[in-house]
């Protein structure tokens, strides 16, 4: 073969080659091998932060110094309320922690998350956004960066599960089951027709809720459950619409930006609340943080975390009825952001398991004459 | 066939060996500035793209710090684009006069453009805008290598007015590699031709950066393959224009026009099927396998960028298309 037609064929087949590798298997089959474990105890801390979105603008430099001073707070409340032993135990990091960035933001988050999770010792897990996929880095490498991080909780096999990454962390005295805390992939956005210029934001696929409810089932259909997403269901636009009907809380300040089509609405919260799953939180959405109990089932938005793209400025002057809406429910009276974390903790006794946690969000601002903090029960 | 490529076909073939030297060196310089205006025009479409995502969500504040802190960016990407200016203003021209006034317009606007980057680091160092030289985000270096590219910058500014003055009667001039002027409706034309330029620059971006940054899992693999496809033929009908068309004598552009158009319209048909079929084996794949070449998709509902790459090849073929028909139809009335 003449030296020029292997030229142009080499990077071709290179491709061919790199498209048609990797096996493919069926989730049903290794249904434990996307569990982890972690050792429960009463007063288990979940701290949720959401939407960091480190961006090609962003001052990852500035963006540290804010997350120092949540976690820090967090640290600091939980051991007024809990007690010195009591710790931040797991992070959810629940998507779009980066948008148009490149390798070097990703290098970065990665070795912050490391140092700090060594100096508070906790494990966090890292959930696919829709523009965590939005960088000049390959996916795959994302995926590997937090699959080879020491403290984070990653799955990412090559399944016929939809999402790059689906996986529980069980929570366990003994060989006992106690709590199923889920992390799933809501994907990022999809064409209806391959001549559609237009795209829905994604949603919890079938085959995701088949396969919560079979990792479910495996442990036992007592166990309570808590799911982390990034992408809104259609639920909570519907319970925001009857809000009238449920115990309602937050801020509701611009629309859910799920992708409203009927046709592609999610059945995940339909099921998994007739299986025990007690609470659901996502991100996506900046200006919410509204949270509502559908019936026991805890559905809410955590606080957007950090000042990068965008965040709700909350003014009591405000004529705006939601932002009054909100105001009144957190029974806050001044100007401040609209960012900060939200913290779960599970307050079921290790040995009488009855679904309980508690919800709180902070609202953390940096200002000059003295930060801004506030912490507000759900 | 071979009228086409034969080399008295072309404007080249009246030129003495210094001559074709010096197309040769300007032809490959213009290539490497153009691999660096695609690549810093790329990170500023991110860039931009970011600020108008918090202008849109309503937060403007957010939007001017960000694009305050990414100025070095935005202004890399002007400077890398007039240094493609400047180059191309010494490789294609009309005549010696029209040359050297190109080469010192853009010479000028470089050398401003550089100038207001450094200045602005200046300044941003010294009011704490950036903490240090090397603050870090979005590279290990940021703001030093803006500083450092900017540097360069200057030098080429610096050695475009330097050629005006002291070296241009030392290097013969390239015989008239350009047509006329465009009279008629210049704005448009200008608008069309710098449409054209920014589309290729990102679309090479995406093609380089693709083939790494794309996951060729199976399951993706063909939407990948189509949409790499439709970016490479973005960067050859540029490409072709500019080192083959654009090469050619006057008259046998007019002469070949209607071929060239008709096998380009062709090819952009094809590529754009082929993206079609891609896209329908897997209606998730622009968004699971590489998000990160489509930037200005960032509002998910509308896929912009993807409909500006797949369908200017297309433009472009039926603009060329429009062209040929007219000089057909001139020579037919001569």
């Amino acid at each position: 073969m003449k030296a020029n037609k292997l030229f142009i064929l080499l990077p071709v087949l290179s491709l061919l080659l790199t498209g048609c590798s990797g096996a493919t298997f069926d989730y049903k089959d290794h249904l434990k091998d996307y569990v982890f474990q972690m050792d429960y105890h009463q007063n288990f801390n979940i701290l949720q932060l959401t939407d960091i979105h480190w961006s090609m603008n962003s001052s990852t430099h500035e963006s540290k110094i804010y997350m120092d001073k949540v976690l820090k707070e967090t640290d600091r409340h939980i051991k007024e309320l809990q007690g010195n032993n009591a710790k931040i135990d797991l992070v959810e990091l629940t998507g779009d922690m980066f948008m148009l960035s490149n390798a070097y933001h990703v290098s970065s988050f990665v070795d912050y998350f490391e140092a700090k999770a060594s100096e508070y010792g906790f494990i966090y897990t890292a959930i696919w956004g829709n523009h965590d996929r939005h960088g000049i880095y390959n996916p795959n490498w994302l995926g590997e960066q937090f699959k080879n991080a020491p403290h984070c909780y990653y799955y990412e096999p090559e399944d016929n599960l939809y999402g790059r990454s689906n996986f529980m962390i069980n929570l366990v005295k003994g060989n006992e089951v106690k709590w199923q805390i889920a992390n799933l992939d809501s994907g990022a956005s999809f064409s209806e027709t391959s001549i559609s210029p237009f795209r829905d934001y994604d949603y919890i696929r079938k085959d995701q809720t088949d396969w919560w409810l079979k990792e479910h089932t495996l442990v036992g259909e007592s166990v309570p459950g808590i799911a982390y997403y990034h992408i809104p269901q259609d639920e909570n636009t519907t319970l925001y619409n009857n809000r009238a009907s449920y115990k309602n809380k937050f801020f509701k300040l611009e629309r859910f930006a799920d992708n409203g089509n009927e046709a592609y609405a999610s059945d995940f919260l339909d099921v998994a609340k007739e299986h025990n799953l007690k609470g659901a939180f996502m991100g996506h959405a900046h200006n919410n943080d509204w949270t509502v109990d559908w019936d026991g089932l805890v559905v809410g938005l955590g606080v957007k975390t950090g000042q990068e793209l965008y965040y709700a400025h909350i003014d009591p002057n405000s004529t705006d009825a939601a932002m009054k809406e909100g105001l009144a429910s957190v029974g806050i009276n001044e100007k401040f952001d609209l960012i900060g974390a939200a913290l779960v903790t599970i307050t079921d006794s290790e040995d009488n398991i009855l679904g309980k946690f508690d919800l709180e969000h902070l609202y953390y601002n940096e200002r000059t004459s003295g930060d801004f903090v506030r912490w507000v029960k759900w | 066939m071979n009228k086409y490529f034969n080399k008295d076909s072309f404007i080249c073939s009246s030129c003495d060996k210094k001559q074709k030297l010096q197309s040769l060196v300007i032809s490959l310089v213009l290539i490497v500035l153009f691999i660096f205006a695609s690549f810093t025009f790329f990170n500023a479409v991110y860039a931009i793209t970011d600020s108008l995502g918090a202008v849109v969500s309503g937060s403007i504040d957010v939007a001017i710090k960000e694009i305050t802190r990414s100025f070095p960016i935005v202004m890399s990407m002007f400077m890398s684009i007039w240094g493609v200016l400047l180059a191309h203003g010494l490789f294609r021209n009309v005549n010696e006069e029209r040359r050297n006034k190109s080469i010192k317009k853009n010479a000028i606007t470089l050398l401003v453009f550089a100038g207001v980057n450094l200045l602005f680091i200046i300044i941003g160092l010294a009011i704490g805008k950036f903490r240090s030289l090397v603050e870090g985000s979005p590279s290990p270096l940021y703001p030093l290598d803006s500083i450092l590219f900017s540097l360069v910058y200057v030098a080429l500014g610096i050695f475009g007015l330097v050629y005006l003055k002291k070296l241009q009667d030392k290097i013969p001039y390239v015989v008239p590699s350009r047509g006329p002027i465009v009279t008629k409706a210049r704005g448009l034309y200008c608008t069309f031709m710098s449409f054209w330029l920014l589309v290729v620059l990102f679309s090479f971006s995406c093609f380089w950066l693709g083939l790494f940054i794309y996951d060729f899992r199976h399951e993706y693999f063909f939407y990948g393959f189509a949409f790499l496809l439709v970016c490479f033929v973005n960067v050859v009908f540029l490409g072709s224009w500019e080192f083959y068309y654009n090469e050619l004598k006057e008259e046998n552009k007019k002469a070949f026009l209607l071929p060239i158009a008709i096998a380009a319209l062709i090819c952009s048909a094809i590529s754009i099927v082929l993206y079609m079929v891609g896209l329908g084996t897997n209606m998730d794949a622009p968004s699971n396998g590489g998000f990160g070449i489509l930037p200005v998709a960032f509002a998910a509902s509308v896929n912009i960028a993807t409909l500006i790459i797949v369908f200017t090849p297309l433009i472009v073929s039926v603009v060329a298309l429009i062209k040929a028909l007219v000089y057909r139809k001139k020579a037919n009335k001569e």
